[in-house]
């Protein structure tokens, strides 16, 4: 290399190749940041988020109009949070969100790009940090407002029954902000490890979705105890406040812990196998 | 500078690349010649740390490529023009690629006159025909105004004048003093654009020497005597297949001598008191030369060279 760079011209070309401090982490969070930024179906998924999470809200909504004025007053709900709806609504509508991580990797697998982009940021872990954080920053707002939607469009259908109180309401965006973080961080963990967009989201769907429905079907203490600890069960005991089985800080805690693993997953794929 | 010592990449019982030791020089275009499936694309993916190597190692200016801080600012590579999102414009995709490396953004305008693209640098990358997106290509390995430059098949659906411009600026990069490293399997390309050559077979290194010597080395490249004097061209085989040289009549009565060098045949002629109307050299062609070279791996096991510049 000092051969080469000697015999070129010096002063030229470092105006060219940029200052010698820049790159490195930063570096790769700004790539990671235009590139999801700079392909349409991001904007197709961010509209499809807010149309599913706008139909899910008013969906909820009128649900718990219904329960709170039919015949049987025993499924009355009362007068509820704004939030609440949010947070029933997530369960749907966080699939499309859940997309939208996963394409932050498997789209990279599946075009080819991983080689490009592992050219300019050969380290892995750098690389799987700047997706996370990436990740981790647009899901979180993307999910505060889809949780502000949600509640919005809950307000005028809930009427009567609805209950508007600031500091209720955005604890209770925020959670589900912070939900939808988590678990879009958990989806690119799993994302780095699988590589194929259709074995992540049939994964993901798995762990969230089927697996606690089919085993509370078993009605088992053990295997409930079990189920209690999936991420989708924890983040909900997390947004939804309950107590029982543990504080809802212990849900987003397991939460935590599961997208840490996958993330661990990921990096070691990454690591060891040929891109 | 690259370095490449003992080399070898496994994939479970094939042996993709098998202990592969070079030095690629700069200020010179280092042609990598092979078959297909000779270890040329897993070679390259190895330099680049895309591929990790079962044994030995690949190194770039003496380091690992995943510990450069600025990879795109040392090594410049085009290993596969389709790595491109199909949805994202050409000028995003290089941006995103100098956002990486803190390469200031003017630099992808820059490259993007360079290669001609400027004109559909924002249209995505998926509307590409074959030539541009092997333009694109190039425009990211000259991103960085690296002092290392790798290609593989740059001119893989490029027409004349695109192959042309290429092969000018794979001179020119070499010129600047960079270290220049390209494989194709256009032997007329690479006879016009190579210094040196690397030619590997089954992953094993068969040559590595300057381009004339390994035309030099080929069997087709020979010395052609013409004489009026019958008797005269006939001794003077005589003595030369004496000497263990081969030669062979052409139809026209020229002798064509291979192993022996211009002057030999020159002085022996001069011995025998033979009059000479034509004392030439026959250059094979690359290709011929190539041919050779890979047609038996075994045959040609003793050429095999550790260092640079051997002659084959």
């Amino acid at each position: 290399m000092t051969m080469a760079t000697t015999t070129l011209h010096s002063a030229d070309r470092s105006t060219r190749r940029g200052d010698p401090t820049g790159g490195g982490l930063s570096g790769a969070v700004a790539s990671e940041w235009t590139k999801l930024w700079s392909v349409r179906s991001v904007w197709w998924n961010l509209l499809a988020s807010a149309l599913l999470m706008a139909a899910a809200a008013g969906q909820e909504a009128i649900y718990v109009v219904n329960e709170n004025t039919n015949s049987d007053p025993a499924d009355d709900q009362g007068v509820i949070g704004l939030g609440t709806v949010a947070i029933s609504s997530v369960l749907l509508a966080q699939f499309t969100v859940i997309a939208l991580a996963m394409l932050v990797i498997t789209a990279e697998y599946a075009t080819g790009t991983i080689r490009a982009t592992l050219q300019w940021t050969p380290s892995r872990g750098r690389l799987l940090l700047a997706k996370t954080a990436v990740v981790a920053v647009v899901t979180f707002v993307v999910g505060a407002l889809l949780g502000a939607l949600g509640s919005a469009i809950a307000d005028p259908v809930l009427g009567e029954w609805g209950r508007f109180r600031v500091a209720e309401t955005v604890g209770d965006v925020l959670a589900v902000a912070a939900y939808l973080s988590l678990i879009s961080v958990f989806t690119l963990g799993l994302g780095t490890a699988l590589r194929s967009a259709v074995g992540t989201l049939t994964t993901v769907f798995m762990i969230l979705m089927v697996v606690p429905t089919a085993l509370g079907v078993l009605d088992n203490e053990f295997v409930n105890r079990l189920v209690d600890g999936l991420p989708g069960v924890a983040g909900y005991h997390f947004m939804s406040g309950d107590t029982d089985p543990y504080p809802p800080a212990a849900g987003l805690v397991l939460l935590a812990a599961w997208a840490l693993a996958a993330l661990l997953a990921g990096y070691a794929v990454l690591r060891s196998r040929d891109a | 500078m690259i370095t490449l010592r003992g080399l070898t990449k496994r994939f479970g019982a094939t042996t993709a690349v098998d202990n592969l030791t070079l030095d690629l020089a700069p200020g010179r275009v280092t042609g990598f010649l092979g078959p297909n499936g000779a270890g040329k694309s897993t070679t390259m993916r190895m330099i680049l740390g895309l591929d990790r190597p079962t044994a030995g190692e690949a190194l770039v200016g003496g380091r690992r490529y995943a510990t450069l801080r600025h990879p795109l600012r040392e090594v410049g590579a085009l290993l596969d023009a389709k790595a491109v999102h199909p949805g994202r414009s050409a000028r995003n995709h290089l941006l995103a690629m100098a956002r990486s490396n803190g390469i200031p953004s003017r630099r992808v305008d820059e490259v993007l006159a360079t290669v001609g693209l400027t004109n559909v640098a924002r249209k995505r990358a998926g509307t590409y025909s074959l030539g541009m997106g092997q333009r694109l290509g190039i425009a990211g390995a000259l991103l960085g105004d690296p002092g290392v430059l790798m290609f593989d098949e740059p001119v893989n659906g490029l027409d004349p004048d695109g192959v042309r411009w290429v092969r000018e600026l794979m001179r020119s990069l070499a010129a600047e003093g960079r270290t220049v490293f390209v494989s194709s399997h256009l032997m007329s390309e690479m006879q016009l654009t190579a210094d040196q050559l690397v030619v590997v077979g089954k992953g094993r290194l068969i040559a590595d020497a300057p381009i004339a010597d390994v035309i030099g080395g080929s069997s087709s490249t020979a010395v052609l005597v013409r004489s009026p004097q019958p008797a005269g061209l006939a001794e003077l085989r005589r003595r030369l297949v004496a000497a263990g040289i081969a030669v062979e009549q052409e139809n026209d009565g020229a002798l064509v001598v291979t192993g022996a060098s211009i002057a030999q045949v020159g002085d022996l002629a001069h011995d025998i008191g033979v009059r000479l109307h034509e004392l030439s050299v026959r250059e094979a062609s690359l290709e011929q030369a190539y041919m050779e070279l890979t047609a038996g791996n075994v045959e040609y096991g003793a050429l095999a060279t550790t260092g640079s510049g051997a002659r084959v």
